[in-house]
């Protein structure tokens, strides 16, 4: 029987001390023991009960109860005040075989793993490694569990291919106590696996496009995720390189993504006719305080899997001080007109190493990202096409009233189909701004103060825009959600109150959706919303 | 004369610190694999935040006759260990040279490896 431990705490807080936040209890659920319960249909069937009984004690109390992975998140959208759940240890994987494949599906069944909500990237990784597979894209580390991704919607840079939800194709949901409240959802006009395989995790089938895309990047209010299918793809590398170009040449090809007709051209990453290449990922660092002619840019091409390659990991790694990092911040606190100075300095430790060239895998090439201390990271989503004029305006605006410690980067995504995916424009740029965290003083605005600036800068300009689920805003600001994201706030909600119970939309339910005003249910309820299309 | 000795001792604690802080430092053996063992309920904000962390922190005597010394870990079981940290303290180094190397500090932290389902 799977074992759940509960523990007495006052505070929560992110990986990154964004918080702390209060709670009253934390849970631990481990799986049964292989050795007691040797199907692992049936250590998954049975963390699923565990995690039922959990709902309903939370439900009873009255209380809210919300379940959390790594904890990378640097926003409160993995906070809950009365109960969390820490799903790490659930991280069962199961192999597909052909015969749970469904007859119309357009996925080959070897691409296609079924993997339990605490895996992590870097574990889904290998063991799509040892397949000879790989996934199709990650962020920029490999911490997250699989659950957390897709509800946050990460993303890296890869402009072709999307975010993690992207190569999601079923969804394991438990949005209640009752024996029916364990739901697979696939996309109908996309399904993947039969209704045998749904049998196996006792679960109820909804086939339906527009359910799946509001579940998708679901913010921890579709339920309990307790499973996902993903499509991998086979294992590839990735030729990574690091250059400094002309400014002009960088936001160029960042608001044409016209890579193909650039006067950027690296050697040997060029088609037949001698045309630079389209590139997997693309990357541009910016230094807000200096007014140097060139970026940094890190740019990737992806290449067939050929073996051998040179070793990418570098042998040795050391990491600032501690202390020394937190004596800038408090200098930087207290004498901000110093923060540019502390970038310049460390710059080398904060910037990759110009002409820096790696061959490797996905999971080689985006590693580990060790605690560096506390952080902070804002980021918005803007159409690739306003790329340089929204970091115009946002560099001006963090120049007049900053400086804050932080720099920017730019990361290109292509379009997710998840109802409230932010990254929703064909290519969207994430620009964003990250660094160490600070503290309000009478010299330096506050990190929500900067955030809410960075809304109204974007507003006041009439970019259109979207803002990372899980990094540091001011949440608060007047209709954010619907601003953003117009009528898919509604459709979201209008699948969310279908699929959930009202007792369970409160259940699942938080300050982060409280916050951004969407934890309210519908007023409609269609009867036939929640079925097979 | 006096400010001479003051800038003489400000020198000395300065190197002083200097030394005892070079002296002071962490050699991490980290597995380029798997995951390490979480930890939801600590609360360290160090580098092994919100991981489940073993120390060690003893003082060994080796015999004349002793060639080496081994200690056996049971907390990882079959998954194996993820990270090992060796810290080196100028007191460590100060024990065992006067006790001719006889004792030694051991100061070690390490992580196990998540068991994977």
């Amino acid at each position: 029987m799977a074992k759940t431990t509960p523990y007495a705490k006052s505070s929560w807080d992110t990986l990154h001390n964004n918080g702390p936040f209060p709670l009253k209890t934390l849970y631990v659920t481990e799986l049964a023991g292989s050795a007691n319960m040797f199907s692992k249909y049936d250590r998954y069937n049975d963390a699923a009960l565990e995690i039922q009984r959990l709902i309903r004690e939370a439900a009873d109390r009255n209380e809210g109860f919300r379940p959390y992975g790594s904890s990378w998140s640097l926003s409160h959208i993995a906070h809950q005040k009365d109960n969390m759940h820490y799903n790490g240890f659930m991280s069962i994987h199961i192999p597909i075989p052909p015969a749970l494949t469904h007859e119309n599906s357009s996925y080959a069944n070897e691409n296609l793993f079924f993997f339990e909500c605490g895996n992590t990237i870097k574990r889904i990784s290998e063991v799509l490694g040892s397949h000879g597979k790989s996934l199709k894209t990650s962020g920029a580390s490999n911490g997250q569990t699989i659950a957390g991704c897709i509800s946050t919607g990460v993303h890296g840079s890869a402009l072709n291919v999307g975010s993690v939800q992207d190569y999601v194709v079923g969804i394991n949901l438990i949005v209640g106590d009752k024996p029916t409240d364990i739901v697979y959802l696939e996309r109908h006009t996309k399904p993947a696996l039969n209704d045998d395989f749904a049998k196996k995790i006792h679960a109820t089938v909804i086939r339906n496009d527009h359910l799946f895309n509001a579940a998708l990047v679901g913010l921890g209010a579709f339920g309990f995720i307790h499973g996902v299918v993903i499509e991998a793809e086979d294992r590839f590398l990735l030729k990574r390189y690091v250059k400094k170009i002309k400014k002009e040449t960088a936001l160029a090809l960042a608001d044409t993504m016209d890579f193909e007709n650039s006067t950027f051209k690296i050697d040997g990453e060029v088609d037949e006719n001698g045309k630079p290449l389209r590139p997997y990922h693309y990357k541009v660092f910016i230094n807000p305080y200096t007014n140097e002619d060139e970026y940094v840019i890190e740019i990737m091409y992806k290449k067939p899997y050929a073996i051998p390659y040179p070793d990418p990991f570098p042998v040795i790694k050391t990491s600032l001080y501690k202390d020394l990092i937190y004596l800038l911040i408090k200098l930087s606190e207290k004498f901000p007109k110093s923060i540019p100075w502390f970038i310049k300095q460390l710059r080398k430790t904060i910037l990759p190493e110009v002409n820096e060239e790696t061959l490797g895998t996905l999971y080689e090439t985006f590693w580990d990202a060790p605690y560096q201390g506390p952080a902070f990271a804002c980021s918005v989503g803007i159409h690739h096409k306003d790329s340089s004029k929204a970091y115009k305006v946002l560099e001006k605006m963090t120049q007049d009233e900053g400086p804050i410690p932080g720099i920017f980067a730019m990361r290109f995504v292509k379009q997710t189909e998840a109802t409230l995916g932010f990254t929703k424009f064909p290519i969207t740029c994430m620009l964003e701004i990250d660094g160490v965290l600070w503290e309000k003083s009478r010299k330096i605005m506050s990190l929500t103060e900067y955030s809410r600036r960075m809304i109204e800068v974007l507003q006041e300009n009439n970019i259109p825009f979207t803002i990372h689920w899980g990094k540091n805003s001011d949440w608060k600001f007047p209709n954010l959600a619907t601003h953003m994201f117009g009528d898919k706030v509604t459709e979201w909600k209008k699948y969310r109150n279908g699929l959930l119970s009202t007792e369970m939309q409160q259940v699942f339910s938080n300050g982060f959706l409280e916050d951004v005003n969407l934890n309210t249910p519908n007023d409609t309820n269609d009867d036939d919303l929640i079925v097979s299309l | 004369m006096k400010s001479i000795n003051k800038t003489f001792v400000k020198w000395s604690i300065t190197i002083i610190i200097c030394c005892l802080f070079s002296s002071c430092y962490s050699v991490r053996l980290k597995n380029v694999y798997g995951d390490p063992m979480p930890d939801p309920v600590s609360d360290r904000t160090d580098f092994y935040r919100m991981q489940k962390v073993q120390e060690i922190d003893t003082v060994i005597t080796i015999k004349v006759t002793d060639k080496d010394f081994t200690m056996l870990l049971k907390e990882c079981g079959t998954a194996g260990i993820h990270t090992v940290e060796y810290r080196n303290t100028f007191g460590g180094v100060l024990l065992s040279a006067v006790t001719f190397g006889r004792k030694r500090r051991v100061r070690v932290k390490y992580v196990c490896m998540k068991p994977t389902n």
